[in-house]
């Protein structure tokens, strides 16, 4: 633990988080979030499912930051596609590349590091949280903790300004899944090395009787594989929130 | 128990597929049931919990393959601790693949893993189904873990995890569904579209659209609206 992680993960960094509900502003919308019994349910929800990929994703990216600079592009130019493939709503790319580019800018000039070059452009969030943790000389535990931690305290907040609760409700629900946030963290550390440093089979279908039978876990998922968890819910709220021209939120 | 499926798909003369590879051993057996189809026919009850089966397609390139089941696959835990049971689709697809079983049921206590990892090239054509319903009528939802991932020439277009049923991410009331249908589509395009508890999103030429319920039939209904790819594309961003 570092005053950089605290900084990270704080929500006062103008990375442009605050415009973002994390979909709690639908989600009241649509009545699933009304007091703080359901707040909780829903950060919950999301922690486990988006916030898990985007502890994955920076968990991943913070590992690629040692590498040549050839390699670390190479590198993240793969997360940002592994992220675009687990965001399939256009609302959620729009608002992870919009916090992405956020953070970019504010972490350039609070973490100097010759890094920043190496990223492509409009970074998926976690993935630019994962090369601020790089520059602000952190590690991958650390970016995975601040990824999940965000991933509850951005919509928290979001539903505390739009249904006007006591703020020390919504302070202790986000404490309540404090245990939660490190768990999901702590996952990315040992679920995965990032990508599949497997040659991609498929390029000769035919060639042989059969696929690449890599290797696969208990769970039959491939352990160089990124968390993936999803909630088609969330994907559904964010589209019908996009849709909508009275919204106080981005996102 | 271990099950293997393997159906290769090549294209013949006269624009015809043939199929060099069609064989199956453990649970499962394979039938040719027309010029490019086949049915996969469960031979034992289950999947039971342990049970480990793996399904490999192949179709190259100017093949088609269309791969059914003939019933729905009732998923039951093994005695005492039940450890999932796991299915996986492996593609490899330069022509056309079409996969839609029937219903996935997973029965109270059992816990069902299904995988589809499917790697395309550049000009292949993909569509898969998944319909899952937890619990037989009147009983408690058993639970069900699905993950997709589709690749194009290396590049992952789609990869989710979804997991339904008691204990799962994203089963949380009060939108805890016990019904799940979903199809994904490589080959040509569709906008994104909402509609009552389903969501169809774009993928770069192709889409996968998602719909959730109580009951399966009524879900499915929900999907079919999603799931045709629409006359006229919309703006994608």
């Amino acid at each position: 633990m570092t005053a950089a992680l605290l900084a990270l993960a704080d929500s006062r960094l103008p990375a442009g988080g605050h415009t973002h509900s994390g979909g709690v502003e639908q989600a009241i919308v649509a009545g699933l979030v009304h007091d703080p019994r359901s707040l909780e349910v829903f950060l919950r929800r999301r922690l486990v499912t988006s916030g898990a990929v985007a502890a994955g994703a920076a968990a991943a990216a913070a590992r690629e930051g040692g590498g040549a600079p050839a390699d670390r592009r190479a590198g993240w130019a793969r997360i940002d596609a592994e992220t675009d493939a687990r965001t399939p709503s256009p609302a959620l790319r729009r608002a992870s590349r919009q916090q992405g580019r956020g953070l970019v800018r504010v972490g350039r000039r609070a973490w100097p590091a010759a890094v920043w070059d190496d990223l492509p452009d409009r970074p998926h969030h976690p993935l630019a949280l994962g090369v601020a943790a790089v520059a602000a000389g952190l590690g991958p535990d650390d970016a995975a903790r601040a990824a999940a931690y965000l991933a509850v305290t951005g919509p928290a907040t979001a539903a505390q300004r739009l249904l006007a609760m006591d703020p020390i409700t919504v302070a202790t629900v986000t404490a309540r899944l404090g245990d939660e946030v490190d768990r999901v963290a702590a996952a990315t550390s040992t679920t995965s090395t990032g990508i599949s440093s497997r040659t991609p089979p498929g390029t000769s279908p035919g060639t042989s009787t059969g696929v690449s039978t890599g290797t696969t876990d208990g769970d039959g998922r491939d352990p160089d594989w990124l968390p993936a968890d999803t909630d088609p819910l969330l994907d559904l709220l964010a589209e019908v929130h996009a849709d909508r021209g009275d919204r106080y939120f981005a996102s | 128990m271990r099950t293997l499926v393997e159906v290769v798909a090549r294209p013949g003369p006269g624009g015809r597929t043939v199929l060099p590879v069609v064989r199956a051993s453990g649970q499962l057996a394979v039938r040719r049931t027309g010029p490019t189809t086949v049915h996969l026919v469960a031979t034992a009850f289950g999947p039971l919990g342990g049970d480990d089966a793996e399904v490999r397609l192949v179709v190259e390139a100017g093949a088609r393959l269309i791969v059914r089941t003939v019933a729905a696959a009732v998923v039951l835990p093994a005695r005492g601790e039940s450890p999932p049971s796991l299915q996986r689709i492996r593609a490899e697809v330069a022509g056309v693949l079409d996969v839609r079983p029937e219903p996935t049921v997973v029965t109270a206590g059992a816990h069902h893993r299904a995988v589809l990892h499917a790697q395309l090239t550049e000009d292949a054509e993909l569509t898969a189904t998944e319909q899952v319903q937890l619990g037989r009528s009147g009983e408690q939802p058993g639970r069900w873990t699905g993950t997709t991932r589709i690749e194009r020439a290396g590049v992952p277009l789609l990869h989710t995890t979804v997991g339904l049923g008691p204990g799962a991410a994203a089963w949380l009331p009060p939108v805890a569904p016990q019904a799940y249908a979903s199809t994904v589509h490589l080959g040509s395009t569709a906008g994104r579209a909402t509609g009552d508890d389903a969501v169809r999103l774009p993928l770069d030429r192709g889409w996968v659209a998602t719909a959730w319920g109580e009951r399966l039939t009524p879900t499915l209904a929900r999907l079919a609206l999603l799931g045709q790819p629409a006359p006229v594309e919309e703006a994608l961003s």
